[in-house]
């Protein structure tokens, strides 16, 4: 390969790296329009902390999932995992004291582990499977917590303020998004789970424990709903949600497949999802800003995602596993 | 000549085609055909045979060049409805065949329209048409079988009556002539099916003419009146078969451009390599249904070839040792020690038993650069020392001297394998294992469908690898491919074998 010369090096970088990540190009655009639409209030440091804060969310809850999804499966547990392991938090916080917050990871761990068995061994489709165990979850949390949301307190070491501006929830996200990377991109389990998505029967006939992976993918993708959850749980000042609000399922989703993610498995990864929820943060701060109608935001949405996906899906060949 | 002019069909003229303004799929092609005659394309993969076929069928338009019709000058098809109107159909390599239909409804499969009566499909006369037409090209089979219960060979057979009738449903004029394409028709096909496949496609020779691409040589010389050879994009060589004699050899120093392998490695090497020790002892092995009493020892640096034809049991008994497959009796040592019947692949690969199918993409991961494909099963390798971190420099050092070992011809080690030519695919999803260098290694058609030239490549890496001590058991459709590689070789029958001879014997016998 020749070096290209200094003055072209920049240039060629930055098409290289808009070619892999084509979502940029609408995080750009998203950024201009709203601030040219609403210049006094899309720039404004109060919103591009809100916007950090959302983006928390969005991430905790999507990376563990965009994992899975490398696999060519879907884990819909982390709403599930979040609403139930936050109940627990108050219904357990009685017996095992400040201890309990560890109930969310455990249950985490424990609903990947189970997803992942039941995927693998049973044979039975993820989508219905995780779907399934999220209406589980979310009856047994109203169940618990008798229909009326509770609120823990004296966790709020969690999200103190670290740094004067910047929500320490989003501070936490860092080193989980870097494990995530890491564990994808640089070790064996992330290879092994690339190639299942890529081609199961092909990393089977390689010698591969396909049941075993898939059963890790899922775990790992609990595990860190698990942890994921316990941020965004403080986050939102110690309380959950009795009633499955369907928003808060889709949005992880819309991020993954924006990011470039694909659904059936074998590139993407959590890398992707960065941008992907950032751009959706974008959208929806913008959205909101502009007093459209909450419905019409929904149907933006659910657009944005059949959209995203055909173009996901159209562009197979395009899409680098980088 | 003794043709007369109005017996050519079509003929393209000085066709080039090239892909994103670089690459030279196709440079100044021509080709004609006759009424009535089979005419050969043969060539390397990559040589351009696919592209042109895909232009004659609309699905590619060339860059420049001259269709001519009965003559008369028109322009090239715009897609493949256009081109079957002009009587040019294809029959694809594979997955061309809907299994999950009855013979009658896949004949009429895109062509319903022509049958519908008051918005629901008029079943007898279809059914009765089908039965003509299978008749008329003397296809033996029930139409109301599915296809799926049909054999391998028939089910062609369908295909190409069905190419056919869409040719004659979609034009409008009575006397057309069908060209039909036959893209590889005999790859999934044994030698057998073969046999009948062409004694059909000879027959049918009178009603329809017909394009066949292939790189299995002695086929086409049989088989062909007319073959053209292509060469990188270009228009080799054009034997007419019916007045020039033409060796074999002559067609293979014409598509690759070199000598074949099999003269350069004498079978005496290859013994030096086998030694005593046993590194698999496979005893009475039983599957009711598959194969009974199998009972062989494979020993270090040897080869064993099972011979026979497709449902004979060989590739269940290769797939029982892979893993792929339990048993039911007998028993399986490997290096001194006996394994369970239920094991799966990753076990069987732990003991040192690695596992190879030739079949198209089976083993490729078509989204991932070269460098992932082979480290996927060898990834100990590159893992670091002391913390199990992947490490990305060894993994391209790793990939480029296979690339360099097997002459994958590919821009870099980076390149994405879906981009890569068949028979770099196939390379690439061999050389991992030769990589890998598990003890014992199963070949399941290794070089299934690929062509000469990176045949010879990878028989040639496969001789080295069994000199350092790895020792490997072949199931192929080719003859000539247990001459060149095994030492000994079964001959199986029914799921029992007949008989073992060693490798000079097999020579004598196959060329009988």
């Amino acid at each position: 390969m020749k070096t290209p010369d200094r003055k072209k090096l920049i240039p060629s970088i930055i098409i290289q790296t808009i070619k892999i990540y084509p979502v940029i190009l609408i995080l750009i655009a998203f950024v201009v329009i709203f601030s040219s639409l609403y210049p006094e209030k899309f720039l404004t440091s109060l919103n591009l902390t809100t916007i950090l804060r959302q983006f928390v969310t969005l991430m905790l809850f999507a990376v563990g999932p965009s994992i899975v999804v490398v696999t060519g499966s879907l884990d819909l547990s982390y709403v599930g995992i979040w609403m139930l392991g936050g109940i627990l938090v108050w219904f357990l916080k009685p017996i095992l004291g400040m201890y309990s917050i560890l109930v969310i990871p455990v249950l985490g761990l424990a609903t990947g582990f189970l997803n992942g068995i039941i995927h693998a061994k049973a044979k039975m489709p993820s989508f219905i499977l995780t779907l399934s165990l999220l209406v589980i979850y979310s009856g047994l949390t109203a169940t618990i917590a008798g229909g009326i949301p509770r609120t823990v307190k004296g966790y709020d070491f969690i999200t103190a303020d670290f740094i004067h501006g910047i929500p320490t929830a989003f501070l936490w996200t860092i080193p989980i998004i870097i494990v995530a990377i890491y564990i994808m991109k640089r070790t064996r389990i992330g290879i092994y789970l690339y190639s299942i998505g890529s081609n199961e029967e092909g990393a089977r006939l390689a010698g591969i424990n396909v049941d075993k992976y898939k059963i890790l993918a899922f775990t790992i993708s609990g595990l860190f709903s698990g942890i994921g959850s316990v941020i965004i749980f403080q986050h939102q000042g110690g309380s959950v949600p009795v009633v499955l609000n369907l928003n808060t399922v889709v949005y992880p989703l819309v991020a993954i497949v924006l990011g470039g993610t694909l659904l059936v498995g074998g590139s993407g990864g959590p890398h992707r999802t960065i941008l992907g929820a950032l751009t959706f943060t974008v959208l929806i701060r913008g959205l909101i800003i502009s007093f459209l109608d909450p419905t019409m935001i929904q149907l933006i949405v659910g657009l944005l995602l059949i959209v995203s996906i055909v173009v996901g899906s159209r562009g197979v060949k395009g899409v680098t596993v980088t | 000549m003794v043709m007369a002019m109005n017996d050519s069909i079509m003929e393209i003229k000085g066709v080039s085609k090239t892909f994103d303004g670089i690459v030279h799929a196709l440079d100044d092609v021509s080709i004609a055909i006759n009424k009535n005659e089979i005419v050969g394309v043969v060539g390397e993969n990559g040589a351009g045979k696919s592209t042109l076929m895909k232009i004659l069928v609309g699905v590619y338009s060339p860059d420049n060049g001259e269709w001519y019709y009965r003559g008369k000058k028109i322009p090239f098809p715009k897609n493949p409805k256009e081109a079957v109107k002009r009587g040019i159909s294809i029959v694809y390599q594979e997955k061309g065949v809907v299994p999950c239909l009855k013979v009658y409804q896949f004949l009429f499969l895109g062509h319903e329209d022509k049958y519908v009566r008051l918005s629901r499909l008029n079943i007898n006369k279809m059914k009765k048409y089908a039965r003509d037409i299978l008749e008329e090209f003397h296809v033996k089979c029930n139409i109301e079988n599915f296809m799926y219960e049909l054999p391998l060979s028939t089910q062609k057979m369908v295909e190409i009556a069905r190419a056919i009738l869409g040719v004659r449903l979609e034009h409008e004029e009575d006397d057309i002539t069908s060209v039909i394409i036959l893209d590889e028709p005999t790859a999934p096909l044994t030698i057998e099916e073969r046999r009948e496949l062409f004694g059909e496609i000879l027959d049918m020779k009178k009603n329809a003419s017909f394009i066949f691409v292939s790189h299995i040589i002695p086929e086409v010389m049989e088989f062909t009146d007319r073959v053209h050879v292509l060469r990188d994009g270009k228009m080799i060589a054009h034997y007419d078969l019916s007045k020039e004699k033409v060796t074999e050899e002559d067609f293979f120093k014409a598509i690759v451009g070199k000598e074949s392998v099999e003269y350069i490695y004498k079978q005496a090497e290859i013994k030096e390599f086998v030694s005593e020790e046993t590194v698999l002892t496979v005893k009475n092995l039983t599957k009711r249904g598959c194969y009974y009493d199998i009972s062989f020892d494979l020993h270090k640096g040897e080869c064993i070839g099972i011979f026979g034809p497709t449902g004979s049991g060989k590739s269940e008994i290769i797939n029982t040792i892979a893993g792929l497959m339990n048993f039911e009796n007998g028993s399986l040592v490997v290096k001194g020690k006996e394994v369970k019947a239920n094991e799966p692949p990753h076990v069987r690969l732990t003991r040192g038993i690695g596992y190879f199918s030739g079949e198209t993409g089976k083993e490729l991961f078509l989204n991932w650069p070269i460098t992932k494909n082979i480290s996927i099963v060898n990834i100990k390798k590159i893992l670091r020392k002391f913390i199990p971190v992947l490490n990305f420099t060894a993994e391209k050092k790793m990939a480029e001297r296979i690339v360099k070992q097997l002459r994958i011809k590919t821009p870099s080690v980076n390149a994405e394998c879906y981009a890569l030519s068949g028979g770099s695919k196939q390379k690439v999803s061999v050389g991992k294992w030769f990589e890998r260098s598990p003890a014992i290694l199963l070949l399941e058609d290794p070089t299934i469908g690929i062509d000469v030239g990176a045949r010879d490549d990878i028989y040639e890496t496969t001789l080295e690898t069994k000199k350092k001590g790895i020792s490997m058991i072949l199931i192929s459709d080719d003859p000539k491919e247990y001459s060149i590689l095994c030492d000994k070789i079964m001959f199986i029958k029914h799921g029992r074998i007949q008989k073992v001879i060693n490798n000079e014997k097999f020579k004598q016998e196959v060329t009988k």
